[in-house]
């Protein structure tokens, strides 16, 4: 989506059609800036553009009720109807849209009352006519950029930091799965299980008897799984609501006198729980691989010992080396003649004597196997002390891990006890939460690890049962058809299952490292961003050679936000133009609409931001103050800069404080004295009058 | 063993699938792409049914 111009009427406090707003999309001059004071509308307009596409509003944009200017409406009579609109050209696939939301208010003579807002789309055809499109506009809209993932790209920089608070963690993981098509392959395989399934209803209507038994067998499992996939799914949002609450009450533990020392103790040591049971199922891991791989080495001893006895053998009896290659002996034979002189008439007896050599001479095949696979068997021999060794280590880290988690547990429960005990009734209050939340918890976590293992067992059975009712022969030609059908599906969920569990990986590493190379270039600190497997973001920081999750600053959740959307846009602009454009959503050219996008940071990030930017977004529309437009600012985006406009503010208060920018050269008045009794705002453009 | 994975390794199950099969995948790849903005995709069940029974008539 490329945003082409933005025009407003009788919207907040725009009074009347204010000019049309063109929109920089330049390769370059790709940055649109809009200057205003508080008060003059940039959230105003920010919230048009998501009024207009997705019917939303950011959450600093009050009184959502009341969008048509009040100003339009004092001067109406009552009984007049009063239009709000706003239009948003864009530009997707070649094809201009126009789309316009309406919103009219009845003035009425006990107040005003507000129409639901309808949402026009016009598509220009290759004539150059405006026509409506085919489809729903809504539909349109949500197909070329989707509705959940408009507050990636039309967002308060104020509160940007919210993506990724982890309230929201959850809603984020579902948005980039759907930009990054992984949502795509989830809803493939799910649905074709779903025609998989009416596809054998159909069998079940037309197979014979012992087919329908097994079909109805079938379902019946697929019914159970289902019930406890829905009930997993449950259980994963009850835990997430679980630890909330433990953040929150540990929080609050944290801020009473007293126990902050003992609560800070109690987040380092969970910290660290963590971190050892990770090592543990690493070394664990581990463990099970050396085995797999290297196990069967050690079973060898008794082959290689064999094999070495053989050799020995032959070499005894002076079979081994075969010093003589059978094709010399042959040549001899061929030229009637030894090498000391002597003439090997056929049938005479040294002739005899030579070609003796030959069933000799055969043993040089295995002189070359015995060479090979002695060196074989020397690498077995000698891989299996390692192999021993790494299995030892392993198992030694394992039990110093599972040592030190019961050291941590320990520790962890002499706080609880202590807090337990503590003579404040708020603590023990607290505590007493805590500890029903981990009781919970632990609960959950049981039953999660339960059904993951009764899904497993169902599903096996599943496939058993598709292999019998397969291999029922089916004699009639459309019976025969319906098993191709399932045939055919079952094979595309199976192979889209491959792809879905290689290409989330692949997605989600390469977008790990896109972020921590924009957060890099960002940031001062040495912060890593991490993009776990639910696509969940958070920073860690190493502490003594181990890595420890980071309780980041507002600035450094921003900048982490911003380097979150920036990798998203990049690398999805990189994946479009590869293989993986089928899985895609249809856009890869995204905008970016910021109010206030530098508000919480200091001047060396607001320097960096500034210039890492416009490098990742297509296109950009700032709106800020003339504070956040300051030197460093305006430096680093000058170059970038398109078109500009200045928010005028029409004060009616008699004593007004008036205020300018100079920009071009120019005075733009930022607020002035209102000629009239109304307050309102209006739109220029810079370097037109 | 963090082998480098690459797009053409991970899409090699579709592109190694029969040709029916390869193509009820494209198109319902295809499908799901065009109804992503909906939560609960219209229809979709009946489209992917269409789709199979067109391929492997």
């Amino acid at each position: 989506m490329k945003l082409l111009s933005l025009r407003l009427c009788n919207f907040r406090q725009f009074y009347g059609q204010t000019p049309e707003i063109v929109l920089a999309g330049g390769d370059r001059r790709k940055i649109t800036v809009i200057h205003g004071n508080n008060g003059a509308g940039k959230t105003g307009l920010l919230n048009a553009f998501t009024w207009v596409l997705y019917e939303k509003f950011t959450a600093a944009f009050a009184s959502e009720d009341q969008l048509v200017n009040k100003r339009a409406i004092a001067e109406a009579k009552v009984g007049a109807t009063i239009e709000c609109w706003a239009e948003v050209v864009f530009e997707h696939g070649g094809t201009q849209y126009q789309a316009k939301r309406v919103c009219r208010a009845y003035k009425q003579k006990d107040g005003v009352e507000q129409s639901k807002s309808e949402l026009r789309l016009l598509a220009k055809n290759e004539t150059g006519r405006w026509l409506p499109t085919s489809y729903q506009p809504e539909d349109v809209i949500g197909r070329i950029l989707p509705e959940s993932l408009h507050r990636y790209f039309f967002f308060d920089g104020e509160r940007i930091e919210q993506i990724v608070r982890s309230n929201k963690k959850a809603e984020i993981a579902e948005a980039t799965k759907i930009l990054l098509g992984v949502e795509v392959l989830n809803r493939s395989v799910k649905h074709l299980g779903e025609a998989r399934k009416s596809l054998e209803k159909e069998l079940g209507q037309i197979g014979d008897p012992e087919t329908q038994k097994l079909l109805k067998q079938k379902e019946k499992l697929e019914q159970e799984r289902d019930r406890l996939l829905k009930r997993q799914d449950e259980i994963e949002r009850e835990l997430g609501y679980q630890d909330e609450i433990k953040q929150i009450t540990s929080q609050r533990l944290r801020e009473l006198a007293g126990v902050e020392q003992l609560q800070q103790r109690r987040d380092d040591l969970e910290a660290q729980e963590k971190l050892t049971r990770e090592k543990l199922r690493q070394s664990r891991a581990n463990l099970r691989q050396a085995v797999s791989s290297r196990g069967y080495m050690v079973l060898l001893g008794d082959a290689t010992a064999q094999f070495r006895s053989l050799v020995d053998e032959l070499r005894q009896r002076g079979e081994l080396p075969a010093d003589i290659k059978q094709q010399f002996v042959q040549d001899l034979l061929t030229r009637n003649r030894c090498i000391c002189g002597t003439e090997l008439a056929e049938g005479s007896e040294p002739h005899h004597y030579v070609q003796a050599y030959l069933d000799k001479a055969g043993l040089a095949d295995v002189e070359e196997t015995v060479i090979r696979m002695g060196a074989q068997v020397d690498a077995i021999d000698r891989q299996v002390p390692e192999f021993w060794q790494e299995v030892d280590q392993e198992q030694a880290n394992i039990n110093q891990f599972k040592m030190s988690l019961s050291h941590v547990e320990e520790a962890l429960e002499s706080i609880r006890e202590k807090l337990r005990q503590s003579p404040s009734e708020d603590i023990r209050k607290l505590q007493s939460r805590m500890d029903e939340v981990e009781q919970k918890i632990r609960e959950l976590t049981l039953e999660q690890g339960a059904n993951q293992q009764q899904i497993k067992d169902w599903e096996a059975q599943m496939e058993e049962l598709g292999r019998q009712i397969e291999k029922h022969r089916m004699s009639e030609t459309r019976q025969e058809q319906v098993q191709r059908r399932i045939t055919a599906a079952e094979d595309a969920i199976a192979r889209l299952k491959q792809v879905q569990e290689g290409l989330g990986q692949l997605f989600r590493l390469q977008l790990e490292k896109r972020v921590q190379e924009i957060f890099s270039q960002i940031s001062f600190t040495p912060y890593v961003p991490r993009l776990n497997e639910k696509y969940e973001l958070t920073l860690e920081e190493t502490m003594a050679g181990q890595p420890a999750s980071v309780a980041a600053s507002t600035g450094e959740n921003q900048i982490l936000s911003l380097s979150f959307i920036g990798a998203i846009i990049d690398r999805i602009r990189e994946w479009s133009k590869g293989k993986s454009g089928i899985l895609m959503p249809d856009s890869s050219t995204f905008p970016i609409v910021m109010d206030s996008p530098f508000g919480s940071l200091d001047e060396i990030y607001r320097r960096q931001v500034a210039r890492a930017i416009p490098v990742l977004a297509n296109q950009l529309v700032v709106l800020v103050t003339k504070t956040q437009w300051r030197g460093e600012v305006a430096e680093e985006m000058a170059d970038c800069v398109g078109h500009q406009y200045v928010l005028t503010y029409n004060s009616p208060k008699p004593d007004c404080q008036v205020d300018q920018i100079e920009l071009e050269g120019t005075a733009y008045p930022l607020v002035r004295q209102s000629p009239d009794e109304y307050e309102y705002s209006e739109v220029r453009k810079v370097g037109h009058e | 063993m963090t082998k480098e994975l690459n797009i053409s390794d991970v899409q090699e199950p579709i592109a190694t699938a029969p040709p029916e099969v390869r193509r009820i995948i494209e198109r319902v790849l295809k499908a799901e792409r065009d109804k992503l903005y909906m939560k609960n995709p219209r229809h979709i069940n009946d489209d992917i049914l269409t789709i199979i029974k067109e391929e492997v008539p």
